[in-house]
């Protein structure tokens, strides 16, 4: 009875599914079907007919096959892993593909077949393997989409430097990170079917033993099986699965994770089926979306990439999904931030702590003259150039202090050490605001913009205060909703890019935080708003130091709970609010600095509140700094700097962790 | 002399701009001192004989302006979203060239010098009139009228002879496209500066589909197969691997155009560009579809 539903489940699914695809199909290749039938018209060439046979044929086979092996990657992910939310866009893999493949780009243009294959490849491998090496041991559902975030971020960062230096060159770069599907011959196709065929041996090999996964790993090492080695030749053969369709078309978000979703609440109950029918669904999911783009595009002007329309719909399914993930099997939600260890002795903590706080000066006086050569500016040359660098430094400074302190919050308040403002969505809702503006008014002035992205953030902030009341201010709930807005933005970002529209640059150049250009009356009220907020989270620093308790001591001990946590969240959102508009919505230093807090040994509150501002605003002074004289007479954006030389950083400190905990 | 050699072999755009250039490469000795974060505001310059002392993104200028060559002496003050103040204060400009595009920097811009926007494309406005507006303009700031006179007659002058050139032949319309990647390209039509200068030398451009107000579209290749008798013309710089792939598809080799051998790469032309461009691309479309110009020293175009 069961078995029997569970079989006819997925197919009824599927059955209506197709259903859909096959009336879009149809709309799209009714008129040259109807034109071949008519015969060719004289004079020979006929472009219906090339068309359909050399353009609008394969694209539609080419969204069969990606969408299959996307939803095949996802599949095996999500049984591996035990967690419903896997997928190759939300592990990294895609970005990490997409990073590599922008490399090749600059460095190697000529790459293609198997070199830019090998470099898909190699990017997914390398991006999947900092987030377990990010989330080691701590498996946990929401741990591995958080680091496959901060990965992805991080490489969508890297990605846009790189398109900042190189403006016009990269274009092509947005296009293929947004996944368009067209085609104007068979031989992709026919490329990734082969690499495609290759995979289906190992896939039907590790069908039984990953079915067996479920019993639990005991149960199957007993049957004599290696689980360590199954579950890595699982993703290997997740990672080539995306990273060949990576490489063939670019990168079509969220199919991998929305088609196995499906498939399971379709009914599908069995690993083997949820595969089989996972990659059915994938298949028809895209093609109906790929039939769907098609057909728009024939009434707008828009060149409208097929990856990134995936994205915008597959995006806010992570919101929907939340409730049913309570319900799945996962593993429990640990808290996972470590405790400090004593590792320096005080006067050589003292001493780090006030060489962070030298470097906030020292970089004011170390540039590049007009010629670009390097100097310690001379005092006659102050009047004339510390109005352009001081406003800049403080501002920077004080920001970075601010998502020091946010992140220090949010890693104290959700229990996990992968949080940070980036992930919130406020920064997300700053930069939505800010692109929204971009086309809705001509000119905003500095100002005009400061407001629009804080008012961006805070209605994002109110959204998730009522989104998360539902769930009791539960921490994981905060953390997908930003993540969901997150790749939502990334999509938006995507489709404005991919089609050439200039205002996708300045965009993309705000979200990099640029400090440039500030004035002291700029600066001055970031500084003040800084001490302000700062000096607000005193009074909370005693619910931060018993939150990471967890629920039952931190209640026993007198936090209240209800209130406790929308009162931190609050603060949090505010002081990332506040610091979006100067540093962009990427910089991770709201992750970093209470990591390096941890590494200096500090452990009593109040300091770790101090020196995790401190750091924060050393970091973002030192990358300002960078930014202004690395590339001179270019300069990059601040907040992406920030990212580019903290996220190494990050790894470092989060290696070590394995060895003091 | 060997440079005088080098400039008579520079290919099919060695012509009369040549000498406009060689006229140009000197800074100005007198008037005010301008920096530029526009391309096509500067070649606007350059034209009149007033070179900027200061140009955003100056080493890409030979990558995708190429004529009129900017002297060798303008500085480089980085990309044009994300100019480099600190560097340019030192430069003490007097007046200093802004666009929509880079506006949201005017406040920081205002505090070294007076700024002054010039925008050519703009919603709903011909880009060819547009740049004549920005070059009476430019002539008003520099003091340079009479330079202006000069330059809108030659450029006039350079259509027409362009038009009558053409008008003679029978010419089929034309696909002006720039390529992406291998899959994906930028063509251009209405509102564009390339669409207002087919207009002036009476040459139909095969694309009528919607484009943005920058005046292209980005399509897949596959779009370009509707027409049947066009002639395609390819900007470059064409991405690597381009020929190789298209080469290898059953439907480029298909195209009517592939076919009869009527594709032509072009070289750089400022996409976003001011009557120099449009004049360089008049040119180089004119030669390319009537044959080298009579008027041509070396006669044998690249």
């Amino acid at each position: 009875m069961i078995l029997s539903q569970s079989r006819t489940g997925p197919a009824r699914f599927s059955a209506a599914l197709a259903l859909v695809a096959a009336v879009l199909t149809v709309a799209v290749v009714a008129g040259p079907i109807a034109q071949l039938w008519a015969g060719a018209p004289t004079g020979g060439y006929d472009p219906a007919r090339i068309l359909f046979l050399h353009a609008e044929l394969p694209r539609l086979a080419m969204a069969v096959l990606c969408g299959a092996a996307l939803s095949a990657s996802g599949a095996i992910l999500q049984q591996v892993l035990r967690n419903p939310l896997a997928a190759p866009t939300t592990l990294g893999i895609d970005a990490g593909a997409r990073l590599a493949l922008a490399l090749a780009t600059l460095f190697a243009p000529a790459l293609f077949g198997f070199g830019r294959d090998l470099v898909a490849i190699a990017g997914s491998a390398a991006s999947t393997l900092i987030v377990f090496m990010l989330v080691r041991r701590n498996f946990s559902a929401v741990s591995l989409i958080l680091a496959g975030l901060v990965v992805s971020l991080y490489c969508g960062a890297l990605s846009a430097i790189l398109i900042m230096i190189k403006d016009r060159y990269l274009v092509s770069l947005f296009i293929w990170g947004a996944g368009s599907l067209a085609q104007q011959s068979w031989q992709p196709t026919i490329d990734l079917a082969m690499r495609l065929a290759v995979l289906v041996v190992p896939a039907w090999l590790l069908v039984r033993p990953l079915s067996l996964l479920e019993l639990g790993d005991a149960s199957v090492a007993s049957l004599g099986l290696n689980v360590t080695r199954i579950r890595i030749g699982a993703i290997g053969l997740a990672v080539l699965l995306a990273g060949f369709v990576t490489s063939a078309v670019g990168v079509i978000g969220f199919i991998g994770l929305v088609a196995p979703i499906l498939a399971r609440l379709a009914g599908a109950r069995q690993f083997c089926e949820r595969l089989v029918w996972s990659s059915i669904i994938g298949a028809l999911l895209l093609l109906a979306t790929d039939c769907a783009v098609t057909l728009l595009s024939g009434v707008s002007a828009e060149f409208l990439p097929t990856g990134a329309v995936t994205a915008i719909f597959g995006s806010p399914l992570l919101l929907f999904l939340l409730p049913r993930l309570r319900a799945s099997v996962r593993p429990p939600f640990e808290a996972s931030v470590p405790q400090a260890v004593a590792r320096f002795s005080p006067a050589l903590r003292l001493a780090l702590c006030v060489s962070l706080a030298l470097s906030l000066v020292a970089v004011l006086f170390l540039g590049r003259d007009a010629s670009g050569a390097w100097q310690i500016l001379p005092p006659d040359a102050w009047a004339e150039i510390l109005p352009w660098r001081a406003p800049r430094l403080i501002a920077a400074a004080a920001a970075g202090a601010m998502v020091a302190v946010a992140g220090f919050i949010l890693q104290r308040l959700t229990g996990n050490e992968m949080a940070s403002p980036e992930v919130l969505g406020v920064s997300a809702g700053a930069a939505f605001a800010f692109a929204l503006s971009l086309f809705i008014f001509d000119d905003l002035g500095l100002l005009g913009e400061s407001l629009v992205t804080s008012l961006g953030g805070l209605a994002v902030l109110v959204a998730i205060i009522f989104y998360a009341r539902r769930t009791g201010f539960s921490p994981e709930t905060i953390l997908l909703a930003g993540i969901a807005l997150n790749a939502l933005l990334d999509a938006f970002v995507g489709v404005l890019a991919a089609g050439g529209d200039p205002r996708a640059f300045i965009l993309v150049d705000w979200m990099g935080g640029s400090t440039q250009g500030l004035t002291m009356a700029d600066a001055i009220p970031v500084a003040i708003a800084a001490l302000v907020l700062v000096a607000a989270s005193l009074p909370v620093l005693r619910w931060l130091a018993i939150l990471p308790l967890g629920d039952r001591q931190a209640a026993a001990l007198g936090v209240p709970l209800a209130y406790a946590r929308p009162c931190l969240l609050v603060l949090a959102a505010l002081l990332t609010a506040a610091a979006t508009p100067i540093i962009g919505p990427l910089t991770f230093v709201g992750l970093m600095a209470p990591h390096v807090v941890r590494m200096l040994g500090i452990r009593r509150p109040l300091p770790t509140l101090l020196v995790a501002a401190l750091a924060g605003a050393a970091i973002m002074a030192v990358a300002d700094f960078l930014a202004r004289t690395i590339a001179f007479p270019y300069q990059l954006p601040t907040g992406l700097v920030a990212a580019l030389v903290g996220a190494p950083v990050l790894l470092i400190l989060l290696g070590r962790r394995g060895s003091t905990s | 002399m060997v440079i005088g050699r080098r400039a008579l072999l520079g290919g099919i755009a060695a012509t009369a701009a040549t000498i406009r250039t060689a006229r140009a490469t000197m800074l100005p000795a007198a008037g005010p001192r301008i920096a530029s974060l526009d391309y096509a505001l500067t070649e606007t310059l350059l034209a009149l004989g007033h070179p900027p002392i200061a140009q955003t993104a100056a080493s890409d200028w030979d990558e995708w302006v190429v004529e009129p060559a900017l002297p060798v002496g303008v500085a480089d003050l980085g990309s044009s979203l994300q100019v480099n103040f600190e560097r340019l204060v030192l430069l003490e400009p007097d007046l200093i060239l802004t666009t929509d595009y880079v506006a949201r920097q005017e406040m920081a811009l205002a505090r070294i010098a007076p700024v002054e926007r010039l925008t050519i494309y703009q919603e709903g406005t011909d880009p060819l009139q547009r740049a004549r507006d920005v070059t009476r303009t430019l002539a008003e700031r520099t003091g340079r009228q009479d330079a202006a006179d000069a330059f809108l007659e030659e450029i006039d002058a350079t259509f027409s002879a362009c038009a009558r050139r053409l008008a003679a032949l029978s010419l089929p319309p034309v696909y002006l496209v720039a390529f992406m990647d291998t899959r994906h390209a930028r063509i251009f039509g209405r509102h564009g500066l390339y669409q207002s200068v087919l207009d002036r030398l009476g040459v139909t451009n095969a694309y009528e589909g919607e484009t943005n107000y920058w005046g292209f579209a980005t399509v897949g290749v596959e779009t370009l197969a509707t027409a049947r008798d066009v002639r395609l013309f390819a900007f470059e710089p064409l991405p690597p691997t381009l020929m190789q792939t298209l080469g290898a598809s059953p439907l480029w080799r298909q195209l009517p155009f592939v076919k009869a051998g009527q594709v032509t790469v072009l070289p750089p032309t400022l996409m976003f560009g001011a009557l120099p461009s449009a004049m360089r691309f008049a040119e180089l479309l004119t030669d390319a579809l009537a044959g080298p110009a009579a008027r041509s020293a070396d006669g044998a175009p690249a």
